[in-house]
């Protein structure tokens, strides 16, 4: 789970080219959008993409997928319930 | 009161209902959807997905050859519309002008092109050749011969709506009798992965306003619109089948692909176009909706419209099930619907709705309906928050529609990102490896002007035309501001690295940010969000005139009242795929090396004398082929007092065949003014690219400030457009 986590940070700043933000910077349960790292709803599709390149999970719908994008920690709960099931 | 608005002759359609006016009206009589399975390209990813596909093969519809898939949706749509307004161009072609709505423009084609060089390593650039938006508008008036004020305006899905309101600018202002008007959009895999990949699709068909409604359907098709004067019209017999009484248009300044929750930008853009017809909302007797399908433009739209229209929302259907979400056609497909509806005093089903949605609150009409209707209205909402209203009436309504006024415009600021830097540009792959010597921005140093999100999220392009806006003005909060930022190719790189991705060998996930960004609007739209600009919001293409066609739709919106700040630009980057065809075209010499900028200018109502110079012209055309000097000459001393003239700034240095043009022009400009005319070139310090002449403008104004009386700016486009203005200093008066 925590290195999963940490995979997800690197991730995430690389997809979205977050200027100048560490992995070490951005806390588990921070919220991504809104506030914490102020992502927005065109970031919230690049992760969908990049769920699917790089865990093969495929969101069809935003609404459906919101709850998975609320942390880094909820996404990583959310990748690996998908890969247990 | 005279009824000052445009009068509609002739209407074409071509889209997923069928190849005309007829066989669509039949099909939304008989509510009969044109949504099919997708055939036109292989789309394993989205297998089974409806697809609003028109005719398969429009060559043997009469379509020329040469020409894209939009290209040819186009002229099959304005053959039919110039046939039933029963005109002949022959004795009016200098008044005649065509404008089009386009995003995809050649995307369908040149994917051919990408997709060979991505898997083959093959190098076959012609489908590349029709390319660009204009593309379509430059064949339509080649055509019909028409010489008249020709543009494409590129602002995604409100592209058609948008490009019929500046017709109807152009008849107003009295600059053309007859135009041509509407847009047209094919299908592409950039498109239908970039609908997809913002999760905006739904693989069952649209269903516009119902409660499970889950996204809307890609289509394609082109509508036309023969927009005359009423006096001309009227002249030569034509028989009128409704006027546009009305067309407003503004920006939700919100986000890039999202509606404003509010449909904030909707409700001004509605109400615009009311106050134009000078109507009351209880006037309107239907409403076309934008009606995507998609959850969040049909909560958005709802909104807005009961907030213009209260409790007695008129009747309202989306049209989208039947034909698809055309994209730039849409607007221009539904005017054609709604002129239909009043000829035949029937509404069209909305199709796909069963479940009403309490949030939206609005219950469409879902059969068709005989109604009287005295006056409609059209709505398309764009990416950007791009929104456009049009208002179609009966021929004999009593309406009266608000003529502009007759103003001043002065320049208050420009902010240019230059291209000063001399690079030699490397060509990357998939193209074939090799350099081209470029007139760069280099790196943009005004990039720290912008926060760390626009630097993340903008394409080069766009921070290149933020950092210009920027510089250009800092404008108060209470004041209108309307943005048209003119392009050639638009946002290249972002198009290009999404579909380069898309064919890349594992079939990846396309990509929403490069989709949402690689819009032609996208220059517009951002700088409209940054300065909160919500009046009307443009990105005019028309190649080498593109820059003066925003100036000319900024400089009517003033004088038409719709706002009281204009900012008025171009942008293009350099990219290695016009870098490369170019060098292989042989396009790239000592002479003519490829360049790259944005320029913005900011116009402002009335003499001022504190601003830097006032603009006393500018008009749009085209040039007779072959090029006559003489006549071309007329037309500039027709369109500018060459008296107030001392210095002339063309496009000459460029594109070297226009170059022997250019130099007769001054020859007869000088012999007109009595005097040698002084004449001066702006390419050789800025390249050449489509916004090349934005550079010309911010030169221009550098002359008047240095002394100069008046500065006549004159531009060709190898594909026969053309456009004069001129810049006066504040004691030339």
């Amino acid at each position: 789970m925590e290195s999963l986590a940490n995979e997800l940070k690197v991730r995430i700043i690389k997809t979205l080219q977050l200027e100048g933000v560490q992995p070490e910077q951005i806390d588990d349960d921070a919220p991504l959008f809104g506030a914490g790292l102020d992502l927005d709803s065109i970031d919230a599709l690049e992760l969908v993409a990049m769920l699917e390149n790089s865990y093969g999970i495929v969101i069809k719908d935003l609404e459906a997928g919101r709850p998975a994008f609320q942390s880094i920690r909820a996404l990583a709960s959310f990748i690996q319930a998908k890969r247990a099931a | 009161m005279v009824a000052c608005s445009p009068v509609v002759t002739g209407l074409g359609i071509i889209a997923a209902t069928g190849v005309g006016v007829e066989a669509t009206w039949e099909a939304i009589r008989a509510g009969r959807s044109g949504l099919k399975p997708l055939t036109l390209f292989p789309s394993p990813r989205y297998s089974r997905v409806l697809a609003g596909e028109a005719h398969t093969d429009l060559t043997a519809l009469g379509a020329p050859a040469r020409g894209s898939r939009s290209d040819q949706l186009g002229w099959l749509a304005a053959r039919e519309a110039v046939e039933a307004a029963g005109i002949d161009f022959v004795d009016c072609s200098e008044r005649a002008g065509v404008v089009l709505g386009c995003s995809v423009g050649g995307s369908f084609n040149s994917e051919h092109f990408l997709s060979n060089l991505v898997r083959r390593g093959k190098m076959r650039p012609l489908p590349t050749r029709f390319h660009e938006c204009v593309s379509v508008v430059d064949l339509i008036a080649e055509e019909y011969g028409l010489l008249g004020p020709s543009m494409a305006v590129s602002t995604a899905c409100s592209s058609g709506a948008l490009a019929i309101a500046t017709a109807a600018e152009m008849i107003q202002s009295g600059e053309a009798d007859v135009v041509l008007a509407g847009g047209a959009d094919s299908l592409s895999q950039m498109t239908w992965a970039g609908f997809h990949s913002l999760l905006l699709v739904d693989e069952m068909g649209c269903r516009p306003f119902d409660a499970t409604r889950a996204g809307t359907t890609m289509g394609e098709g082109a509508g036309v619109l023969v927009l005359e004067s009423e006096e001309f019209a009227r002249r030569r017999g034509a028989i009128i089948l409704a006027r546009l009484s009305g067309w407003g248009a503004s920006c939700d300044a919100h986000h890039a692909t999202a509606p404003h929750p509010e449909g904030a930008g909707a409700v001004a853009a509605m109400g615009a176009a009311l106050r134009r017809a000078g109507l009351k909302p209880s006037d309107i007797h239907y409403v076309n909706a934008h009606g995507t399908g998609t959850r969040d433009n049909d909560l958005a739209e709802s909104k807005a419209l009961k907030t213009v229209f209260g409790e007695l929302v008129p009747p309202v259907t989306s049209t989208k099930r039947f034909f698809g979400h055309a994209l730039a056609a849409s607007g221009a497909i539904e005017a054609v619907v709604c002129v239909e509806a009043l000829l035949h005093q029937e509404i069209p089903p909305n199709l796909g709705f069963s479940i009403f949605d309490p949030a939206v609150g609005i219950e469409p009409v879902t059969v068709l309906r005989g109604l009287s209707l005295t006056h409609v209205m059209s709505n398309s909402f764009g990416f950007g928050g791009n929104n456009a209203v049009l208002i179609f009436s009966q021929p004999d309504a009593p309406v009266t529609t608000r003529a502009p006024q007759t103003v001043q415009v002065s320049i208050a600021g420009v902010g240019v990102v230059d291209p000063g830097v001399d690079t030699l540009y490397e060509i990357e792959s998939p193209l074939p490896s090799g350099a081209v010597a470029a007139h760069s921005c280099g790196a943009l140093a005004g990039a720290a002007l912008l926060s760390p999100n626009q630097r993340r999220r903008s394409s080069r392009l766009v921070q290149m035309a933020l950092i210009a806006a920027r510089q250009s003005c800092n404008p108060d909060p209470a004041q209108r501001v309307a943005v048209l930022m003119g392009t050639g190719f638009g946002c290249l790189d972002e198009g290009a690295k999404f579909i380069e991705n898309y064919f890349s060998e594992n079939n990846p996930a396309p990509m929403p940010s490069r989709f949402s960004g690689s819009v032609h609007n996208a220059a517009a739209a951002q700088i409209a969000i940054d300065l909160g600009a919500r009046a009307m919001n443009s990105a005019p293409t028309a190649g080498e005139i593109s820059f003066e066609c925003a100036l000319w739709q900024g400089f009517h919106q003033i004088a038409a009242d719709e706002t009281d700040i204009a900012l008025v630009g171009a942008v293009d980057e350099l990219n290695k795929y016009p870098l490369a065809i170019g060098k292989r075209w042989g396009h790239w010499t000592e002479q003519t090396k490829p360049g790259e900028g944005a320029v913005v200018a900011c116009l402002i109502r009335g003499g001022k004398p504190e601003s830097l110079a006032r603009v006393t012209a500018v008009r749009l055309g085209r040039y007779h082929r072959p090029f006559d000097t003489e006549r071309e000459a007329d037309w500039i001393a027709t369109s500018v007092d060459l008296t107030r003239v001392d210095m002339v700034l063309s496009g000459a240095g460029g594109w070297s065949a226009l170059d022997v043009h250019y130099r007769a022009i001054l020859d007869a400009l000088s012999a007109r003014a009595g005097r040698s005319l002084e004449h001066k070139t702006y390419k050789q310090t800025c390249g050449e690219f489509h916004a090349a002449s934005a550079f010309g403008f911010s030169v221009a104004v550098g002359l008047v400030q240095q002394g100069h009386r008046g500065v006549l700016l004159y531009t060709l486009s190898p594909r026969g457009a053309k456009a004069v203005c001129c810049l006066e200093s504040h004691d030339s008066i």
